[in-house]
């Protein structure tokens, strides 16, 4: 486990989050938890409760959806779904990291060329 | 919109915070089984499995509160966190929160009905124009006085003033209405131009305007109806419009109906379009006024400059009419109220927050008293790491938490007070617009607001000498941090004292000058046994002046036969009143060009001079046989013979006045009267006065009586009513009072400068009252609160021998040494600022010594009363429990 979690740049979470309810349809707050940790390495999440101050956050800006359900082994819990808005604002969020992280490696691996030379 | 949802969001959870965060611990509960399901699954036994679950998950409280600060609104939860405090802690501090509500709550009412009052009188204007302050009134002087303006002199303006968008003018006149079955009834009438309503754009409620067409020679008369008029005579049906109704008995058209509330320039029952008589073509006085709207970037300046250079053009082509008359303008408070209107209420204004400042200075040193009694909560909160922002915050929303309950109190108080004002000043003179609009609510907001921070700054001082250290260590209970508290509440009392000195005397030289003015010598013997009342003649039923003269004859012999009334009389105008002068001549004694001088002329029955105990002092009295026949007389008073026959023997001179520059007949001189005051509204000078029989001159509409009574007036006021009753229940009766009283201020009856003043110096001492009082009741929390915090030192004190005598004198020596200081400061500033008031005084200067040596002396007694009772509470302390006093 490394040091220390990678900071996070405002809203990476909460794109993760909708990433995941998008792929993997409902989920309850565990699931996305434990998905995220195993997509990213254990890199992103400092414990799993951070995942709810998200959630609340997606769910006031109407970009998921919840629900009090049971799970498959008959435990109540709530579940989270993606909404239409969310996938919009999903797919805005994700170009706009794309154009970033292509920049940002871009920009990184000239920098790396330049230091060589 | 996201975001606006997100923000409506956070402000709904703050509300649900108690469900949220119940919904949060079983989300959190179910994650946890959920987890420890998961690697019991994967073959962890169960206890291991529990501690990773909640490894992994976390602080949970932690959580939680990243949970409620993305749902909600952390630093609005703060400060709702300060307010619950703040409440607790001013509901268990009862009586400081009381004291401190109504103080305030009193101090920001009334500043706030002076704000709207003056609002009012100085700026609002009439009641639904619009852009009042764009509007100019004008009237002309003539040599004889300011009153009207002559109909040709506006259309000179009309046509050559470029100043003005538009200009309008009115006339009044009184007229018969009949409608309907042959009723009838007496109505006033203004008589405009057709575009006055265009000009001050209002619309009527119903049916039309007036247009250009409506004032041309030969059209069909109309009539608008003011809204009140239209509801009390029509029964406020709208079918009134375009019914026919007969004004002065010639048909005219109802066209329309203005909207509720509107009235213009004062309270009159209809308008009609002037129609050009014969007449119109003599540049004579007959216009009331004329209004006009300055153009956009014209200041009124530039305005009256303009109006100027026209009525100089204006004496150079006619001079025999126009010599010396000019053109008086200004804006709605100039022309209603007076040139001294920004004087009276910018003062009243000042005195107000006189009084807000006193009250602010009582709250800062109740709110240091008790932060210095917080003392010790605040240092352990210091100790514990709470920083000054905090502390600072905290003492500012519990005063801004005590100016808003007390801001909603003065708005109460505001809507009280207003009112009273305007109900109290009632004038059909003066329409005036007093709904408290947005801009009020919005100054009210305003200085609660500085309210609290001005009586937040000294306790907040207080807090920032908490050093952490310190404060622990003069933790000692009955210890208090320093003298420095003590200064500034002696400051503080000084200061309230000194404010509280200015305004005592600036209402003192104002009530002297009232006195002066109503208590003034008139020249009456004994007023307050004469019943006076105007009489109103229906212009139907008495169209002539031998009618009324008729009805006078009926009246006299009718009320000499009432018991207790001994002489009677008739007048134009009662003593005190003012009426236009006129200009006259002397013979044998040509008048200069300017047309010459002015007086007043008035007519009177006979025995009036006994009614008034002012018998002639040389020549006759007039008579029964002073008729329309017999020749014409006059009667002069000792001034106007003094100063026009200063070594001549008046009796049997002629003279006669000049109307419209029309010679009238020559009045032949036969007595002498000692002087009435008449026509001063100062009542500091005794003009020189003309009296002519009142059958000689009779006046047609409104006449005078004076009872002389024998027995107290108010035994036969009834029999007086109802003999006028019987007599003809259509001739009314209005002012109906002793002339004692009717020497008081009325706005009705007095000019418009000095019913102002009457109005300033009455409202004056509310202020001066209200400053004493608050000032009074903040010495008595400073010394009480100095008493209690010195009650161990006081025990020593008394244990080693001091008498209670000693005790008393060491209160009331540092109670009343603020109150020397404040008092001393006090009168210095008053002296500056009792100058402002001078133009508003009559017969009393502003350094007036009788009141510079009284207000000291009521202030000292009423501080020597507030420090009495502490020091009796210091006199009795026990020392043997003073010195256990924890």
């Amino acid at each position: 486990m490394p040091d220390s979690k990678l900071d996070l740049l405002q809203g990476t979470l909460d794109l993760m989050v909708l990433q995941t309810l998008d792929a993997m349809g409902p989920l309850h707050g565990y699931g996305i938890a434990r998905r995220i940790e195993q997509l990213s390495g254990n890199e992103v999440l400092l414990n799993q409760g951070t995942i709810y101050a998200s959630l609340v956050r997606l769910q006031q800006r109407r970009w998921i959806a919840a629900e009090w359900g049971v799970s498959d082994n008959n435990r109540k819990a709530k579940f989270y779904s993606i909404t239409q808005a969310g996938k919009r604002q999903m797919k805005k969020d994700k170009s706009q990291w794309e154009r970033l992280a292509a920049v940002m490696g871009r920009v990184l691996a000239a920098a790396a060329e330049g230091g060589k030379g | 919109m996201s975001a606006l949802k997100q923000v409506c969001a956070r402000l709904i959870s703050l509300f649900r915070r108690e469900a949220l965060d119940r919904e949060f611990d079983e989300e959190a509960q179910s994650h946890l089984d959920l987890a420890v399901e998961d690697h019991v699954r994967r073959g962890i036994p169960e206890a291991e499995a529990r501690r990773l679950a909640r490894i992994q998950f976390g602080a949970v409280e932690a959580s939680k509160d990243a949970h409620r600060d993305s749902r909600g609104l952390p630093w609005l939860e703060d400060c709702l966190y300060d307010l619950r405090f703040a409440l607790r802690q001013l509901r268990r501090d009862r009586a400081f929160t009381l004291t401190a509500i109504v103080t305030l709550a009193l101090a920001l009412g009334l500043n706030v009905t002076v704000f709207a009052v003056m609002n009012t009188m100085l700026f609002r204007g009439y009641p639904l124009v619009q852009r009042n302050d764009r509007l100019v009134y004008i009237q002309e002087q003539y040599p004889s006085g300011t009153c009207c303006i002559t109909y040709l002199d506006f259309e000179d303006w009309r046509a050559q003033a470029h100043s003005f968008e538009g200009m309008a003018f009115v006339g009044e006149k009184n007229i018969s209405l009949s409608y309907g079955e042959g009723r009838s009834t007496d109505a006033t009438a203004f008589t405009v131009s057709t575009n006055v309503f265009g000009l001050l754009g209002v619309k009527p409620a119903l049916g039309r305007d007036f247009v250009p067409a409506d004032e041309a020679s030969g059209a069909e008369p109309v009539v608008i109806l003011n809204h009140r008029f239209w509801a009390s005579q029509f029964g406020g049906r709208p079918d009134v419009i375009g019914t026919s109704v007969l004004v002065n008995k010639a048909p005219a058209i109802v066209i329309g109906v203005m909207p509720e509330g509107f009235d213009f320039p004062t309270q009159f029952d209809v308008w009609m379009p002037y129609m050009r008589g014969p007449d119109v073509n003599r540049r004579a006085p007959e216009m009331f006024q004329a209004v006009g709207r300055l153009r956009d970037g014209v200041s009124l300046q530039e305005a009256r400059a303009e109006l100027e250079t026209i009525n100089h053009r204006l004496e150079t082509a006619y001079p025999a009419t126009n010599r010396g008359v000019v053109p008086k303008m200004g804006t709605y408070s100039q022309a209603n109220i007076g040139p001294d209107a920004p004087v009276i209420y910018g003062s009243l204004w000042m005195a107000a927050w006189f009084v807000l400042l006193i009250a602010c200075a009582n709250l800062a040193n109740l709110t240091v008293a008790r932060t210095v009694g917080r003392w010790r909560d605040f240092s352990i909160r210091m100790a514990l790491g709470a920083g000054w922002g905090r502390m600072i915050r905290q003492i500012f929303v519990e005063s801004l938490t005590l100016a808003s309950v007390a801001g909603v109190l003065g708005w109460w108080i505001t809507k009280w007070g207003v009112r009273a004002w305007a109900v109290e000043t009632a004038s059909i003179y003066q329409i005036l617009d007093y709904t408290l609009d947005s801009g009020t609510l919005a100054y009210l907001v305003a200085i609660s607001l500085a309210a609290a921070i001005l009586f937040s700054l000294a306790p907040m001082g207080k807090v920032l000498q908490i050093g952490v250290n310190s404060a622990l260590k003069s933790d000692a209970p009955g210890v208090t941090p320093g003298l420095r508290g003590k200064h500034l509440a002696a400051v503080l009392v000084a200061g309230q004292m000194a404010l509280a000195i200015v305004l005592l005397s600036g209402a003192g030289v104002l009530v002297r000058s009232l006195m002066n003015v109503v208590s003034a010598n008139t020249g009456v013997g004994n007023p307050e046994n004469v019943l006076v009342g105007l009489l109103s003649f229906p212009s139907e039923k008495y169209p002539s002046p031998a009618a009324t003269l008729g009805y006078i004859d009926r009246f006299e012999a009718k009320l000499r036969a009432i018991p207790g009334i001994g002489d009677e009389s008739v007048a134009s105008i009662l003593p005190v009143g003012n009426v236009l002068g006129l200009t006259f001549e002397i013979e044998g004694r040509p008048n200069a060009p300017d047309g010459g001088e002015a007086v007043q002329f008035l007519r009177v029955g006979p025995d009036y001079f006994r009614v008034v105990e002012a018998p002639a002092s040389s020549g006759r009295d007039f008579n029964d046989g002073d008729r329309m026949a017999t020749l014409p007389v006059a009667i002069v008073n000792q001034s106007f013979a003094a100063k026009y026959w200063p070594r001549e023997q008046p009796l049997g001179k002629r003279l006669r006045y000049i109307d419209r520059n029309k010679p009238a007949e020559w009045l032949t001189v036969v007595g002498v009267v000692p002087n009435i005051m008449q026509g001063d509204p100062t009542r500091r000078q005794f003009k020189p006065l003309v009296y002519q029989p009142f059958r000689q001159a009779p006046t047609r509409l409104g006449v005078n009586f004076l009872l002389r009574t024998r027995v107290p007036p108010e035994q036969v006021a009834q029999a007086v009513r109802l003999d006028i009753q019987k007599l003809d229940p259509d001739v009314i009766l209005k002012k109906f009072t002793t002339l004692k009283a009717s020497f008081g201020f009325d706005p009705d009856r007095m000019d418009r400068a000095h019913s102002e003043m009457g109005k300033y110096a009455a409202v004056a001492p509310i202020f001066a009252v209200m400053a004493v009082l608050l000032a009074a009741v903040g010495l008595y929390a400073v010394i009480a609160h100095s008493v209690r915090q010195r009650t161990k030192e006081i025990g020593v004190r008394m244990a080693i021998g001091a008498a209670a005598e000693d005790i008393r004198r060491m209160v009331l020596r540092a109670g009343m040494l603020p109150v020397a200081i404040g008092i001393i400061l006090g009168l210095a500033a008053s002296f500056a600022v009792n100058r402002i008031l001078q133009s508003q005084l009559v017969g009393v200067s502003p350094y007036d010594p009788v009141t510079m040596a009284g207000a000291p002396v009521v202030l000292i007694l009423v501080a020597l009363l507030a420090c009495q009772i502490p020091a009796r509470r210091a006199m009795s302390v026990d020392p043997a429990v003073a010195l256990r006093h924890d």
